[in-house]
């Protein structure tokens, strides 16, 4: 079965680590760089992003997320360089449009900020499984019936592609024509959206009685199949954050005065 | 007796991903006997049988159907001549009426309304579903909905049948009704070949058994002298039939392959 999860278990590093810790990376990457009122800060954690992900052998996944994100940075870059409000200072010309330096400044923030933001939840998405992050949320207290509905999604939409790809076979083979003008695709609809209703429908009831025969309901306190995913440098890692965010908070109060 | 060719399977190459080859070469024909194909999950079977429908194209080599090669033909095309049940009978269900579910297929692939009708009527009548015509398919259980799909695959008299597992919760009167079902095709001359892990009920009805294994074809013969190899079972993990296995351990020498023969020998025997 086809996954949905961008992730892979690749036995680096930061498969190892706590789903907490990578999160905790995301708070801070994203909030040091507003505290501390500096770019440079977003820049760091670029890089800091890049590095991780090169060493957990991942940063090749980041190429079609980073391609797309930066074709509509790019029209960002274009629209703001040539036409913000407030552009002045022409920096460069391409024929007879020319871009202005304030427009690219603004820009350029808004790019910093962007990768910022991607590259530190590729951090997350890339090295942890959905259901690790997913239950160790569940042990920290979150309720463990929106803990199995998000899991759930991760199973259910790939057996859901799986079934649409069974019916669009069946119903080909009985002479269903899939491909062609719009006007054979609407009528192949019905054919095709039915059974993947009824199907769905059938589905969730057996699963809502498998789930309660293994006492889904039940009020007793849970136990878990699989071990808590962390390893001894979780705790270290992150206290380490921890202290850098309250520096950061403290640098930025002191820096006031 | 000279059997006339249906279908030729010519050095049949499949791969879903690139150097993970599924299907590695397979060359025999199938002719108008009833055929059953065997093996583990997993052997490949129902890759085969979708490549015979063109719903998955060859990596390499050909398959012709009355010697014409089906790379040439869409599936739709191909609709016409080789027909195929499903497993689940849920996959394809879609009309409120059993007898327009039925019909769907036949004037999919061009039949008039009465003669689809007709059709459709007739492959009702033989699996056993005459006066279902205005059910709800879904107000049925799933062993007379899958007798609904078989139903509405005949419909499209088309000149070979596959099924997938036509067995699967399908109760002693259900496969009873299936078994009847295949003979009665193929008293018509239509080639039935069929995908099925229950053993006892390939001793039953074919009359030819294809063992896969591992992309290959590992045995290719009568159910009788399939059904004689204990060993190479084995190796393909698959278990000979109970009769067989019973008459095996009371010490005959001779294969059977369901009560009826060994009571008809044991009766000429015994005198
Ligand atoms: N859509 C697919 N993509 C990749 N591999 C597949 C796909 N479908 C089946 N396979 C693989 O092909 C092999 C043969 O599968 P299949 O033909 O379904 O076997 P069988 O029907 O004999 O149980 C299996 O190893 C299976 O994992
Ligand atoms: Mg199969």
């Amino acid at each position: 079965m086809k996954s949905i999860s961008l992730y892979e278990e690749k036995g680096s590093l930061l498969n190892k680590l706590a789903p907490e810790s990578k999160i905790l990376y995301i708070i801070i990457a994203l909030l040091l760089p507003v505290i501390m009122g500096s770019r440079w800060v977003s820049i760091g954690f670029i890089a800091v992003s890049f590095f991780l992900l090169l060493i957990s052998k991942v940063l090749r996944k980041t190429v079609p997320i980073l391609s797309i994100s930066g074709f509509v940075l790019l029209t960002v870059v274009i629209i703001q360089g040539i036409f913000r409000a407030g552009n002045v200072t022409p920096v460069f010309a391409v024929g007879p449009v020319s871009f202005y330096k304030e427009g690219l400044m603004f820009a350029f923030e808004i790019v910093v900020n962007v990768l910022n933001i991607l590259l530190s939840f590729c951090v997350l998405i890339l090295t942890a499984k959905p259901s690790d992050i997913v239950e160790n949320f569940v042990r920290k207290g979150f309720s463990p019936r929106f803990g199995y509905v998000f899991i759930s999604v991760f199973q259910i939409v790939p057996q859901m592609t799986e079934t649409m790809s069974t019916i669009t076979d069946a119903q080909r083979s009985r002479g269903m024509e899939t491909e062609g003008n719009l006007l054979v695709r609407i009528k192949a609809f019905g054919p095709l959206i039915s059974p993947v209703v009824m199907s769905s429908l059938i589905n969730t009831r057996e699963r809502a009685l498998a789930l309660e025969v293994r006492g889904f309901n039940a009020r007793n306190k849970k136990t878990f199949l699989n071990d808590e995913k962390k390893c001894g440098a979780d705790k270290y890692i992150q206290l380490g954050m921890l202290a850098m965010l309250i520096a950061g908070i403290v640098w930025r109060v002191a820096g006031w005065r | 007796m000279e059997q006339k060719n249906i279908l030729e399977i010519k050095d049949l190459h499949f791969s879903y991903n690139k150097g993970d080859e599924i299907l590695k070469g397979l060359n025999f024909s199938l002719d108008d006997r009833t055929t059953a194909i065997i093996g583990q999950n997993g052997a490949g079977k129902t890759t085969f049988v979708k490549l015979l429908k063109g719903l998955l194209r060859p990596t390499c080599g050909s398959i012709l159907f009355e010697g014409k090669d089906i790379s040439t033909m869409t599936v739709a095309q191909l609709a016409r001549h080789i027909g195929m049940v499903f497993q689940n009978p849920n996959d394809q269900i879609f009309k409120n009426r059993v007898l327009d579910e039925v019909m769907y297929g036949p004037l999919k692939i061009g039949m008039s309304e009465t003669v689809a009708k007709e059709k459709s009527m007739a492959a009702l009548e033989l699996v056993g579903l005459s006066g279902f015509e205005d059910k709800n398919p879904y107000d049925l259980g799933l062993s007379s909905r899958k007798l609904v799909a078989i139903a509405s695959i005949i419909a499209m008299d088309t000149k070979v049948i596959i099924f997938d597992e036509p067995t699967i919760a399908q109760d002693f009167y259900g496969k009873e009704r299936i078994k009847s079902v295949i003979r009665k095709l193929r008293s018509e001359g239509v080639t039935v070949i069929t995908i099925i892990h229950d053993m006892d009920f390939v001793a039953d009805v074919f009359e030819r058994v294809i063992v896969f294994a591992k992309g290959g074809v590992l045995l290719d013969g009568s159910a009788k002298d399939v059904f004689a190899d204990e060993a190479i079972l084995k190796e393909a993990y698959l278990e000979q039939p109970n009769v067989t296995k019973l008459c095996q351990n009371l010490g005959y020498e001779e294969v059977f392959l369901n009560t009826d023969e060994f009571v008809t020998y044991w009766r000429k025997k015994t005198g």
